[in-house]
């Protein structure tokens, strides 16, 4: 399947290239998908912001962020949806990146050149904390706290279910 | 004479529409009064999930209560790591088997304030008290009834009343965005039976003599107490309920506790001396409970309750140590 972009690419030998121009010409679904793939290709290339290695690129970034495409989940997978069905899985990573990019330029901080990072780090001045999950080392507190709280008074020892919770570590328990 | 008539029936309309509405509030008032008091006089044992953030768990509890005020739980986890919770009236002990654990909790009763149902008028100045629809839970007919937050300081309620015992089986805490950030739902309940020791017995009872047991909070158990601190901007509807010193399994020296509640909601400050490694600020949570630590001088302070973080925040944020001269008043 990966022949047609390895022959875009001109990857392939010339006996390879041969075969393959030649089941272009039989088959009407490779010669869409050929379509398809310069339609994609010319799409990158139109972008001013494009350069080489483009690929290569998005690939190491997207290597190094797994997580960055999780919020704009939304347009990402209807593209990839289109991207895949053209099984295009190299130019569907530089789509997806392209996307990515695209929108990353647009705000005023590139979400993909972020470097990783734990959650667990605040900025300082806390105004607006994000909360994470517990860790487990408040449970003495919570099991100090749990008795005097009205949900006990209604719903029995129920409540305590907080304070030996599984979303916390095995360790911290 | 006839002009009079309209006017009548306007104001007759008028005043059925206020009763119709505090009707409303008076008969979720009513449910509220009743479940309140069903823990204390109804035995029984079922299967509840818990659900809090996406993360759900599986549990049994037997619950029995006696004429004479006692009470007597259990609660077991059948989702992951095994764990029990048994609660013999103000004595609340945990075993965690995957770490050879056993922590024991004591609670002074005495100083317990009345938390519910006596009350139950302050709730209204909160939370709008609404009764929804007839709704089943796990088999069993319930009057579902809201507890909507009048501000953002604190959580809304749903609650699924048992219409004979009274039984919370279902209860939900959602969020300002109306979003769920915990739910107890029974899946299987028995309501009725009679007291049963061994049910309420853990099954490490004897193989946990060896594991470690934190006994620490029993050792000193909680005395009235000037913490010498002070909430300066008490978010609006919490009250102080009561001020102690006391132990806390995990920590070896007395901590100062402090706890506001709203009447559904509670909130509970602890002051301990900062420890040898000097810690920041953190903001965590567990299901509805937001937790918020802070150093304070030379003091390290704990905010948790089951509200928005933004409420803990903002009781930890306040407190501040009084001066000696304004203490001795």
């Amino acid at each position: 399947m990966d022949k047609i972009s390895a022959l875009m690419d001109g990857e392939l030998d010339e006996r390879q290239a041969r075969q393959e121009l030649a089941r272009l010409k039989q088959q009407h679904e490779l010669r869409e998908r050929w379509d398809t793939y310069h339609l994609i290709s010319d799409a990158l290339r139109s972008d001013a912001l494009l350069s080489a290695n483009l690929e290569h690129r998005v690939s190491e970034r997207l290597a190094r962020e797994p997580t960055v495409l999780a919020p704009r989940r939304g347009v990402v997978r209807k593209i990839t949806t289109y991207a895949l069905s053209a099984a295009a899985s190299i130019s569907a990573v530089a789509l997806v990146g392209w996307v990515a990019i695209s929108i990353s330029t647009v705000s005023t901080q590139p979400e993909i050149a972020r470097a990783p990072t734990p959650a667990v780090v605040f900025p300082e001045p806390a105004p607006q904390m994000a909360s994470v999950p517990s860790e487990g080392n408040m449970n003495g507190y919570l099991l100090a706290h749990q008795g005097f709280s009205p949900s006990t008074a209604i719903q029995g020892v129920a409540p305590y279910i907080r304070s030996v919770s599984v979303s916390q570590p095995a360790k911290n328990r | 004479m006839k002009a009079v008539w309209p006017v009548v029936l306007l104001g007759l309309s008028a005043a059925h529409f206020a009763l119709a509405d505090s009707g409303e509030a008076q008969d979720g008032l009513t449910w509220l009064r009743k479940m309140a008091g069903a823990s204390n006089q109804t035995n029984y044992s079922g299967t509840f999930v818990y659900q809090h953030r996406g993360l759900s768990e599986t549990s049994r509890i037997v619950h029995y209560a006696n004429a004479a005020g006692g009470v007597f739980e259990k609660l077991e986890t059948l989702d992951g790591p095994a764990r029990e919770v048994i609660r013999s009236n103000d004595q609340v002990t945990c075993y965690l088997p995957s770490t050879k654990t056993v922590i024991i909790e004591q609670r002074n009763a005495r100083l317990l304030p009345a938390l519910m149902p006596e009350r139950l008028t302050g709730i209204t100045e909160n939370y709008a008290v609404k009764t929804g629809p007839l709704d089943r839970v796990a088999g069993h007919e319930c009057q579902a009834v809201t507890l909507e937050p009048k501000d953002n300081l604190r959580y809304g309620r749903h609650f699924c009343v048992e219409i004979r015992s009274g039984l919370p089986l279902r209860v939900g805490t959602f969020n300002e965005k109306n979003e769920a950030v915990e739910s107890f739902a029974f899946t299987q309940l028995m309501i009725g039976g009679s007291f049963n020791r061994d049910k309420v017995k853990s099954k490490y009872a004897a193989r946990s003599h060896k594991w470690r047991i934190d006994r620490s909070a029993l050792n000193v158990s909680e005395r009235p107490a000037d913490s010498g601190w002070v909430i300066n901007n008490q978010p609006a509807g919490f009250k102080k309920l009561m001020e102690v010193r006391r132990m806390v399994a995990g920590r070896t020296d007395s901590v100062a506790q402090i706890v506001l509640s709203d009447g559904v909601a509670a909130v509970s400050v602890f002051i301990e001396s900062m420890p040898k490694e000097r810690q920041g600020q953190t903001l965590t949570h567990q299901g509805a409970v937001s937790i918020y630590t802070r150093p304070v001088a030379d003091h390290m302070v704990t905010v948790l309750g089951e509200a928005p973080a933004a409420t803990v925040m903002q009781i930890a944020n306040s407190l501040e140590l009084r001066t000696n001269a304004a203490a001795k008043q």
